[in-house]
């Protein structure tokens, strides 16, 4: 696993191993303001910028305006789900290149195999805490 | 097949076997051909699929195993290539498990531990039904190590373990409770609190836990006996089943330590209905006719509240730690953490 060192003590100094080359923008597409809230602190914490959707048609119009680099994505909210979303970007200009990783309550076969097999990169099951994200950028993000 | 496609079966096949153990899957033939299948590495979405659930520590319940047979083993698109794969698989299985050769010493060894596990009272607990597969993979292995002395042979072996199959889905079915009382136990316990929690993250609803844990509960066992320490288990089961309210979940965490999950309640509200839980062993006490006569049952119970973000073994541990606060007091009291 990639040990991802945020020292805020270090001020401007470039030194931390990853944290200064890898993290992006994720954009934190979530319903539940708890949810992106808690997520915004973990990604943050990891040297990322965050932007944030509360649905799947506010979250394209912002990739439409500037690509993500890691998309964490809820499977049910109004107005457009993750999987629609998911489907949408894929089809977009540069959609092709986020890392997506689905971040759900929906623990069943059936979602998870969707989800992949319309282009998620990975699945994360909530409740997820600092730990189980950073394993899962782990494998999609942070080793690409 | 060619010698070395035996060879290749047979090492795919100990791996599906292992995994299947670790993962605590029962031995169906549709589980052996799942998990065969994920070995042999034919269909990339089945690994894929399968790597989510392991990597997301989810349980591998019998739902779970029928939705992966019946999307990846059903499916028009992979259905040739897998049912190819399934038919090596099932082949090589009849191959390790069914030589048993009713001349040989060995195999009357295996019918007899197949008869054992059969009439075993099949997975009262999961505990029992973990060391069943552990007993039947390694009769299995073993079996196979020897198979080349035995020849290839089918017999009686076949009736027996299809029972076998069927008592395993039964007794996987009855594992989410606990044998001896009846609530949930530890596997079904962290099942739901995940669920719990993941749904408290979504919607911001509070969500508390009770550790509760019988005072002094080696004295009963050592003074009345254990079968007195059983009708004290059921006693305190009972009790708290009728103590908590309609969406609580009530669990037998281990040996005397009980758990209880209150959806949308909060650290006050945790604390009452603990404090109702002790009032109400006080007023209905276990009456039994023994001697000495039983001293009143009570318990310690610590309380703690999920925190949305932090990892569910800290929100557990905290409980614990309350408990342990409860009884290092004095025990017969409520602490919150």
């Amino acid at each position: 696993m990639v040990e991802i060192v945020l020292n805020s003590t270090n001020g401007g100094v470039e030194g931390g191993a990853a944290s200064n080359a890898m993290p992006g923008l994720c954009l934190l597409v979530d319903d539940s303001s708890l949810v992106r809230k808690i997520a915004r602190k973990i990604f943050i914490g990891l040297g990322f910028e965050t932007d944030e959707a509360e649905n799947g048609q506010v979250a394209l119009e912002k990739c439409q305006r500037r690509m993500p680099d890691v998309v964490l994505l809820d499977w049910n909210m109004p107005v457009m789900d993750g999987l629609e979303f998911l489907k949408s970007l894929r089809h977009t200009e540069g959609g092709r290149q986020p890392a997506v990783i689905f971040c759900t309550t929906e623990t069943d076969v059936d979602h998870i195999q969707r989800a992949l097999a319309n282009g998620a990169n990975e699945y994360l099951m909530k409740p997820f805490d600092q730990d189980s994200l950073v394993a899962k950028l782990d494998m999609v993000y942070y080793r690409k | 097949m060619s010698v070395d496609e035996v060879v290749k079966s047979r090492t795919i096949a100990d791996s599906a076997l292992a995994t299947m153990q670790r993962l605590e899957v029962p031995a169906s033939p549709a589980n052996y051909a799942i998990w065969y299948e994920y070995h042999a590495g034919q269909s990339p979405n089945l690994q894929r699929t399968i790597d989510v659930l392991i990597s997301n520590d989810a349980s591998f319940n019998e739902s779970t195993l029928q939705d992966l047979y019946a999307t990846f083993f059903s499916s028009a698109k992979e259905a040739q290539a897998v049912r190819e794969t399934s038919m090596h698989a099932l082949k090589t299985l009849q191959e390790i498990v069914g030589v048993a050769d009713l001349a040989s010493d060995d195999a009357h060894d295996f019918g007899n531990t197949l008869r054992g596990i059969a009439s075993n009272g099949l997975g009262r607990s999961l505990g029992n039904l973990k060391n069943l597969i552990e007993d039947l993979v390694e009769e299995t292995q073993s079996m196979a190590g020897r198979s080349e002395y035995v020849g290839l042979r089918m017999r009686e072996s076949a009736g027996k373990i299809e029972a076998l199959e069927r008592n395993l889905e039964n007794a996987i079915l009855d594992s989410t409770l606990d044998g001896l009382t009846g609530v949930s136990n530890r596997r079904a316990f962290d099942n739901v609190i995940r669920r719990l929690a993941g749904e408290a993250m979504n919607s911001g609803d509070d969500l508390a836990m009770l550790m509760i844990d019988i005072d002094h509960f080696k004295r009963v066992n050592d003074t009345w006996g254990h079968q007195t320490g059983d009708t004290v288990l059921r006693y305190l089961a009972m009790t708290l089943q009728k103590a908590v309210r309609g969406g609580d979940h009530v669990a037998r965490y281990g040996g005397e330590e009980f758990a209880v999950i209150l959806p949308r309640t909060d650290g006050e509200a945790a604390v009452s209905v603990a404090e109702n839980i002790r009032t109400a062993l006080a007023k209905e006490p276990l009456t039994l006719d023994v001697t000495p006569p039983l001293t009143p049952i009570t318990v310690s119970i610590g309380a703690a509240c999920y925190e949305p973000g932090d990892p569910l073994a800290d929100w557990v541990g905290r409980a614990d730690a309350a408990l342990y606060s409860a009884k290092r007091d004095g025990r017969d009291r409520v602490e919150l953490n």
